[in-house]
C-alpha cells in the first residue's frame, strides 16, 4: 500500500529569547503512515509533537527535511486537498453559527452549494450536532467545540486526517465519541494521524504508534509489536483466607471486608494460591493479568533518556 | 516533482520583488508628476479655520506649546511666501492662537508686529499684538518698548509712545534709555513739564557722564523751548499793543509784558532778532 | 473565489467589533456638534461645517482603519483560527488579500454612514445637496484604503499596540510630507540634498488626496491631478500589500 504521509529527515529549530539562541526542536524526524492505518504520536510535552503536524500542514517551514503526502509534495495544493486538520486546543469565529461555520470551510475548497450543504448535513449527524446547527459557536461546550472542529476537519473528505490532541479536556463520554468517529473514519478508508496524552485512548484504536522523545523517534511500529505480550503480573481479589495464609506469595494489598487484593508475579505462585482457596473454602473473585500496557512502555522509554 | 516546487517557490519569490520594485517605481514617479502639477496649495490651511485657540488648547492635551512653536514656524514660512496674494487676512488670528498656546513665547509678539507693520502695514494690528504680549507678559518690557519705537518713528504719534515708554520703564529691568526716550516723546507732544521733570530726574540720577551732558543738553533744549515760547508770547502782546517788535528784550519786562527775563540754561541770554521778532538759544543745545 | 470568501468573513467579523461603533459615534457627535461650532462664528456657517465634517471623517477613519487593520491579522495568529484556515489548499497571499477586502469593505459601509450622517446635516442648512463633497470623500477613502493595507502589513509581524504606533507614525509622515519639502529648498546641493530628495519621493504623501479645501472653496481641480492621485493611491497600495505578501509568505506559526 502507498504511503499515506512519508516525513523524511526532519529538521527545525527556532531562534528564540532576547538575544536569539538556537533551540532544535526536530532532529531528523522519520516516519512513515500506512493509507487506512490508525496512527499515534506520542510524546512527551515539548517532544516536538505539534511541531512536527505544522511543518507537514506548511504552518511552519522546515530547515531541512522532505515531506510527501500521497505521494505529492506537502505544500502542493493537491496534497492540501485531501488533507483534513484539527489543531490542538481549537478556537473559531465565535460569531457564527455551526453551519455558517462549515459553509465559510466549505467555500474554501470552492465546493457548490449543493455538494456544500449535502457535506454540512451529513457532517452535523456525523458528529452528532444537527441540533445544534443554527447555534452560535461562542454557546458551545468544549466537546461540542472539539466536534465542530472534526467536522470542519472534514468538510472536503480528506483522505488523511491529521488531529492534534483530540481528545484533550474531553470527559470521558466525549473522549468515547471521538474515539468512535476516528474508527469510523478508518472504516471509510480515511488514514489517520492523531498525536495524543492519553495512551489509553490510542493502545484502544491505533494500529501504530511512533513515540517522539526530545525531537527524536525513538521508537516507531505496530501496537503488537512495541508492546510485549509479557504478563507482568496478576492481580487477584479473594476471601476467606487470612494475610498470614497468603505470606510469600505476593504483594498483599487489603479492601473492604474480607476481601485481599493481591499481586502475584509469579505464574507458579498462582497455582499454590488456586488450591489454597480450594482447601479452606475461600472464594476467588477476579484474577487478572495485567500485561505491559503502552503506559508502562512509554514511562519506561521516556524515564530512560 | 520537487525540483519543480523548489523552482516555483524561487520564481514567485522572484516575481514578489520584482512587483516591489515596479510598484515602488511608479508611485515615486507619480509622485514627481504630481509635484508639477500646479495646485492651489496653501500648505496648513485648515488651520484658519479654527474657530479659537482657547479650544486648541485644551485640544492638544499639554503640547499646546509645542504645538505653539510649530505653528509659528509654519507661519514663519507662510509669509515668507510673496506668491500668497492675501496672505495677511489672517495674520491677527493666527498669531493670537500663537499667543493662546503658548502666551509666555516672547518671539512671535515682535514678530507678529513687525511682519504687521512693514509687511501688512497694519499699525493698528501691530501695537494689538504688541499690547495683547503685554497683556500676557507684565513682566517684559520688550513689548511696550518696540511699541514706542512703532509709534514714534513709524506712526509719529508721539503721545502714544510717550504712554507706552512710561509703561516700558515702570517695569523692571527696562534698560535707562527708556526714560530719554519718555523724556524725548514727552518733548515732541510739548508736555514740556514732564520732559523737564523728566530729564531732570535722569540728570540727577545718571552716572555715566556722557549720558549726563546728553540730560543736561535736554534740559537746556526744553528750558529753552519753554522760554522761547513765553518770549515769543510777550513779544506777540507787545507787537499787538505798540505795532512792532520790541527793539530789546528788557524792553518786555520794563514795560510788564514778562515777570523777568528767562536766560538759558548755562545764564547766558538768548540771541534776539529784532527784524523778524525771532529769539533763538545761544548755544546749539548738542554743541555745548 | 477564496478572496472573496475570506473577505466576507472579514467583514462579518469586522463589523461586529465595538470599536468602530464608538468610533462611528465619536465622528457622528463631531459633526453634529459642528452645527453648534458653526454658531460661534460670524460669515459662512456652512464652511466650518464641512471643513469639521471632512475633517472627521478623515480622521475617524483612519482610526477605524489602523486599530482595525492592526488586530486583524494579529487575532488570528494570537487566537489560531489561522491554523486550520492556512492548512486549507489557499495561498498565503489570498489570505492577506481577503482580510483586506474584507476591512477596506467594512471601511467603505462605515464612511456612507457617516457620509449620509454629514450630506443630511449640510442639507438642512443650505437645503441643497452637496455632491461635490463626495469628491472629496472619494479620496479620502482611497487614502483609508492605503492606511488600512499599512496597518495589515504591521500586523503580519507586531502585536497590535506597536503596529498601531507604526500606522499612526505613517498617517502622520503621509501629512507632514510638505515640511521635507520646504527642508530640502533650504540644504545646499550635494550628497544630503539628493538623499532627502530620494526620501522625499519615496516616503507616502497622503496629501495627494487631500481635496477638503478645494472642495471646500469649490475650486478647480486639474482632472489630471485627479488621475495621478488615483494611481498614485493604487500603486502605493499594491507596493505594501507586496511587502505585506512577502513578509506573510515564510513566517513560521509557532
Amino acid at each position: 500500500m502507498a504511503a499515506a504521509l512519508k516525513i523524511e529527515d526532519l529538521h527545525k529549530s527556532f531562534k528564540l529569547g532576547f538575544i536569539p539562541k538556537k533551540k532544535e526542536i526536530l532532529k531528523g524526524i522519520s516516519l512513515s503512515v500506512e493509507e487506512g492505518e490508525i496512527f499515534g504520536y506520542l510524546g512527551p510535552n515539548g517532544a516536538g509533537k505539534t511541531t512536527t503536524i505544522k511543518c507537514i500542514l506548511g504552518l511552519i517551514f522546515p530547515d531541512k527535511g522532505k515531506m510527501e503526502i500521497f505521494g505529492q509534495p506537502h505544500l502542493s495544493l493537491l496534497a492540501k486537498e485531501r488533507i483534513g486538520f484539527l489543531p490542538e486546543n481549537p478556537y473559531f469565529y465565535d460569531y457564527l453559527t455551526a453551519k455558517e461555520f462549515l459553509n465559510f470551510y466549505g467555500q474554501l475548497f470552492l465546493l457548490k452549494k449543493k455538494e456544500k450543504e449535502e457535506k454540512i448535513s451529513h457532517l452535523l449527524q456525523l458528529i452528532g450536532l444537527e441540533r445544534s446547527a443554527n447555534l452560535q459557536l461562542r454557546k458551545f461546550s468544549r466537546g461540542m467545540l472539539q466536534r465542530i472542529g472534526l467536522a470542519q476537519a472534514l468538510i472536503n473528505d480528506p483522505s488523511l486526517v491529521l488531529l492534534d490532541e483530540p481528545l484533550g479536556g474531553l470527559d470521558p463520554l466525549g473522549r468515547k465519541e471521538i474515539r468512535d468517529i476516528i474508527i469510523r473514519l478508518k472504516e471509510e478508508g480515511k488514514t489517520v494521524f492523531l498525536s495524543s496524552h492519553i495512551l489509553q485512548d490510542i493502545e484502544m484504536i491505533c494500529d501504530r504508534v511512533a513515540i517522539i522523545v526530545n525531537g527524536q523517534i525513538i521508537s516507531q511500529g505496530a501496537l503488537q509489536d512495541l508492546v510485549r505480550e509479557k504478563i507482568l503480573f496478576t492481580e487477584v481479589i479473594l476471601s476467606g483466607l487470612e494475610k498470614k495464609e497468603l505470606e510469600g506469595l505476593g504483594e498483599y494489598f487489603s479492601i473492604h471486608g474480607e476481601r485481599i487484593l493481591l499481586k502475584v508475579f509469579e505464574e507458579e505462585k498462582i497455582e499454590k494460591i488456586l488450591n489454597l482457596v480450594q482447601t479452606k473454602r475461600g472464594k476467588i473473585h477476579s484474577l487478572i493479568p495485567r500485561t505491559e500496557t503502552l503506559e508502562d512502555l512509554f514511562v519506561g522509554i521516556v524515564k530512560q533518556r | 516533482m520537487k525540483r519543480s516546487s523548489l523552482h516555483e517557490k524561487e520564481f514567485t519569490f522572484l516575481f514578489l520583488i520584482f512587483f516591489l520594485f515596479l510598484s515602488c517605481g511608479v508611485f515615486m514617479g507619480l509622485k514627481l508628476k504630481i509635484e508639477q502639477i500646479p495646485r492651489k496649495k496653501i500648505p496648513g490651511s485648515s488651520i484658519i479655520y479654527i474657530p479659537s485657540g482657547k479650544y486648541l488648547k485644551f485640544a492638544t492635551f499639554g503640547y499646546s506649546s509645542l504645538l505653539a512653536d510649530l505653528i509659528y514656524i509654519w507661519a514663519i514660512q507662510y509669509y515668507s511666501d510673496y506668491s500668497i496674494q492675501d496672505r495677511f487676512n489672517y495674520l491677527d488670528h493666527i498669531f493670537s492662537i500663537i499667543s493662546e498656546l503658548d502666551p509666555r513665547y516672547t518671539d512671535p509678539y515682535e514678530i507678529g508686529a513687525l511682519i504687521a507693520v512693514y509687511e501688512a502695514k497694519d499699525m493698528d494690528l501691530a501695537f494689538k499684538i504688541l499690547d495683547r504680549g503685554l497683556e500676557k507678559n507684565p513682566d517684559q518690557w520688550l513689548f511696550p518698548f518696540e511699541a514706542g519705537h512703532l509709534a514714534q518713528i513709524v506712526k509719529k504719534d508721539y503721545k502714544l509712545a510717550m504712554a507706552y515708554y512710561k509703561k516700558a520703564s515702570e517695569i523692571e529691568g527696562a534698560p535707562d534709555i527708556t526714560k530719554r526716550l519718555y523724556a524725548s516723546a514727552a518733548f515732541k507732544t510739548m508736555d514740556f513739564k514732564t520732559s523737564w521733570e523728566t530729564w531732570l530726574e535722569i540728570y540727577q540720577t545718571v552716572k555715566d557722564e556722557r549720558i549726563k551732558k546728553i540730560a543736561s543738553n535736554h534740559l537746556y533744549q526744553v528750558k529753552a523751548t519753554i522760554d522761547i515760547t513765553a518770549l515769543k508770547e510777550a513779544i506777540g502782546k507787545f507787537k499787538a499793543k505798540y505795532r512792532r517788535n520790541p527793539t530789546d528784550l528788557s524792553q518786555l519786562v520794563k514795560l510788564g509784558f514778562l515777570a523777568s527775563l528767562p536766560k538759558d540754561l548755562d545764564g547766558k541770554d538768548y540771541l534776539y532778532d529784532s527784524q523778524k521778532g525771532e529769539v533763538t538759544p545761544p548755544t546749539i543745545p548738542w554743541k555745548r | 473565489m477564496r478572496i472573496i470568501a475570506i473577505a466576507l468573513n472579514t467583514f462579518k467579523e469586522a463589523i461586529r467589533d465595538r470599536i468602530l461603533y464608538l468610533l462611528l459615534f465619536f465622528a457622528a457627535t463631531s459633526i453634529i456638534f459642528s452645527r453648534l461650532l458653526a454658531l460661534l462664528t460670524v460669515g459662512d456657517r456652512v464652511k466650518i461645517i464641512k471643513d469639521v465634517g471632512l475633517a472627521s471623517l478623515s480622521l475617524f477613519g483612519a482610526l477605524m482603519a489602523i486599530l482595525m487593520g492592526t488586530s486583524l491579522v494579529y487575532k488570528e495568529i494570537d487566537k489560531k483560527t489561522i491554523f486550520t484556515l492556512l492548512s486549507k489548499p489557499i495561498h498565503r497571499l489570498q489570505f492577506l488579500l481577503g482580510k483586506f477586502f474584507g476591512l477596506v469593505f467594512t471601511l467603505f459601509i462605515m464612511i456612507s454612514l457617516m457620509s449620509l450622517i454629514f450630506l443630511a446635516l449640510i442639507f438642512f442648512h443650505t437645503f441643497r445637496i452637496e455632491w461635490k463633497m463626495l469628491l472629496a470623500i472619494l479620496f479620502i477613502f482611497m487614502e483609508l484604503a492605503l492606511v488600512t493595507s499599512v496597518a495589515i502589513l504591521f500586523s503580519c509581524f507586531s502585536t497590535p499596540i506597536l503596529s498601531s504606533i507604526f500606522s499612526l507614525s505613517f498617517y502622520l509622515i503621509g501629512h507632514l510630507s510638505w515640511g521635507l519639502e520646504t527642508l530640502i529648498h533650504k540644504i545646499k546641493g550635494g550628497a544630503a540634498k539628493t538623499l532627502v530628495q530620494i526620501l522625499y519621493t519615496f516616503l507616502p504623501d497622503l496629501e495627494n488626496f487631500n481635496f477638503k479645501t478645494e472642495v471646500v472653496h469649490a475650486l478647480p481641480i486639474q482632472a489630471k491631478f485627479l488621475v495621478f492621485s488615483t494611481l498614485y493611491g493604487v500603486f502605493y497600495t499594491l507596493f505594501i500589500l507586496t511587502l505585506a505578501i512577502l513578509v506573510f509568505r515564510r513566517r513560521d506559526f509557532i
